[in-house]
């Protein structure tokens, strides 16, 4: 039938508003929240995972150049999967339409990478081919989405924005009944976990359930002495020392350590993040040395490395025509804009003084 | 600082790390020392803490608590009020929205200390009353 996908990661075109930052998450994170990893596995392989089971034929994943540093390797191997690096997300899009276009691919799905959605993609897809539109979009209750289905050979040929912007005007739009989360706050990336873990949502952990609720990646550690209360996640490689309660929908992602007596409840550990002694994680999204307390609505950031700080190795990576290093990664922190600046949250710090006995 | 009736209330500096502590407790030493000590710490102006800080604020409340008095914090933002739930000290603390409401908490309590004039409950009748009533 001849059936492609664009992903779009990391834009801020208006068109793809749902992909724009939230000041309090550029504060948290310097990725892209759609590829942070939720449960073991970023949202945007999880997109990938549902396009290859939907038999599209090719999937190229277009990466905002000011995001492409923020892009981890994927955790699966994809065969029909292509990873690129562009400055100008839109015209990218229509180059890539037009290619399609020449490789006798008709249709092709074009989305943002921060759409969380769980429609059937061939039923969305048979609706664009009997509507007979040059687009359609996908919209749920809470109004569009940054999904569209388009024909790819009479894209190319037109403005490309308007069209993506127009088409739920002209009447081509899918309603999309099933699970959707838009993932633009790191509040969302919190429902998606709870929302995961007690199976609201078709989205599973990755891992092993070795108790009800209770799932356990490769290579965990977790001490005699620690307590998991379902339903939790701990991610592949990460530590949980003694004492510790793990609870209340709460993930540990990949390479983490959470030391003696800590509680994590109803919270998200990204990847790579120690976590110290005898702490209380509560209704926050911890990322290295950046907490953010959904409860306070505030970001800080810890400069106490023995509270909190970041283990993820200095090394340089490559894998799909991408690299990254943490000297990058540290010199975006750096050009973070002033938390003043933005209405809220505001950055804190944490220092490392101890007070003297 | 100022006082209000038998509660002192002070200011906390902008940051509260190990330097800025110390010449605090230096000024706050004294009020520690006096026999019930009622203080509130407002916290409005604090923009920054340590651990050094954290640690200040658990001297404070031992000092206050062994002399039979306490402490209470008011006016914590959403930062500061997030890292002493993260350190877990939140809960050893009372906070108030203001310094005042903080003060007034003080003499709610001393009121209810001193001897009522009138009693505040009365004697159900006996049956022998109840009888003569009849």
């Amino acid at each position: 039938m001849g059936l492609g996908a664009i992903v779009v990661v990391g834009a801020e075109q208006e068109i793809f508003s749902s992909a724009a930052p939230q000041s309090d998450l550029k504060a948290l994170l310097t990725q892209p929240l759609a590829c942070v990893e939720v449960l073991g596995r970023s949202v945007l392989e999880s997109m990938i995972e549902r396009f290859v089971r939907a038999d599209v034929e090719t999937i190229t994943v277009l990466v905002a150049a000011e995001h492409s540093c923020g892009v981890e390797p994927l955790r699966g191997a994809y065969e029909n999967v292509s990873v690129r690096t562009v400055d100008d997300v839109l015209s990218a899009v229509s180059d890539q339409l037009r290619d399609y276009s020449q490789r006798s691919i008709e249709h092709s799905f074009v989305v943002s990478a921060n759409v969380y959605a769980e429609t059937d993609l061939l039923d969305l897809f048979y609706f664009h081919r009997e509507a007979r539109q040059v687009a359609t979009r996908g919209m749920d209750r809470d109004g569009t989405l940054d999904l569209w289905v388009v024909d790819c050979a009479q894209a190319h040929q037109s403005e490309l924005e308007g069209l993506l912007a127009q088409a739920e005007k002209i009447g081509a739009t899918y309603f999309i009944r099933d699970y959707v989360n838009r993932l633009q706050h790191p509040q969302d990336l919190r429902r998606l976990v709870s929302d995961a873990l007690s199976g609201r949502c078709a989205m599973r952990p990755c891992g092993r359930e070795v108790r009800p609720g209770i799932w356990i990646d490769a290579g965990a550690e977790i001490d005699r002495g620690a307590r998991i209360v379902a339903p939790a996640y701990v991610g592949r490689s990460s530590k949980i020392q003694e004492d510790t309660l793990i609870t209340r929908f709460s993930s540990i992602e990949k390479d983490c350590y959470v030391d003696c007596g800590t509680v994590v409840e109803d919270s998200s550990i990204l990847a790579n993040t120690h976590v110290g002694i005898w702490l209380e994680v509560r209704h926050a999204v911890a990322n290295g040395n950046r907490f953010l307390s959904l409860e306070h609505e505030v970001v800080l950031e810890i400069s106490d490395p023995c509270v909190m700080r970041s283990n993820r190795p200095a090394q340089q990576e490559t894998k799909n025509g991408l690299s990254w290093s943490r000297k990058a990664r540290e010199q975006k922190v750096v050009a973070d804009p002033n938390p003043k600046q933005s209405p809220a949250p505001e950055a804190w710090q944490l220092g490392a003084d101890l007070i003297q006995g | 600082m100022y006082t209000r009736g038998p509660v002192v209330v002070m200011e906390l500096p902008e940051k509260l790390n190990h330097a800025e502590g110390k010449a605090f407790l230096v000024e706050l030493q004294p009020l520690l020392e006096v026999d019930r000590p009622r203080i509130v710490l407002d916290c409005s102006q604090m923009q920054n803490i340590d651990s050094a800080g954290i640690e200040i604020l658990l001297h404070c409340m031992e000092e206050t608590m062994k002399r039979d008095g306490d402490l209470k914090l008011a006016a914590l933002s959403p930062a500061s009020a997030a890292i002493l739930e993260l350190m877990r000290v939140d809960r050893l603390f009372e906070v108030f929205a203001t310094a005042d409401e903080a003060a007034k908490s003080f003499q709610a309590v001393a009121s209810l200390e001193e001897p009522q004039t009138l009693p505040w409950y009365s004697v159900p009748r006996g049956i022998a009353d109840l009888k003569a009533a009849s």
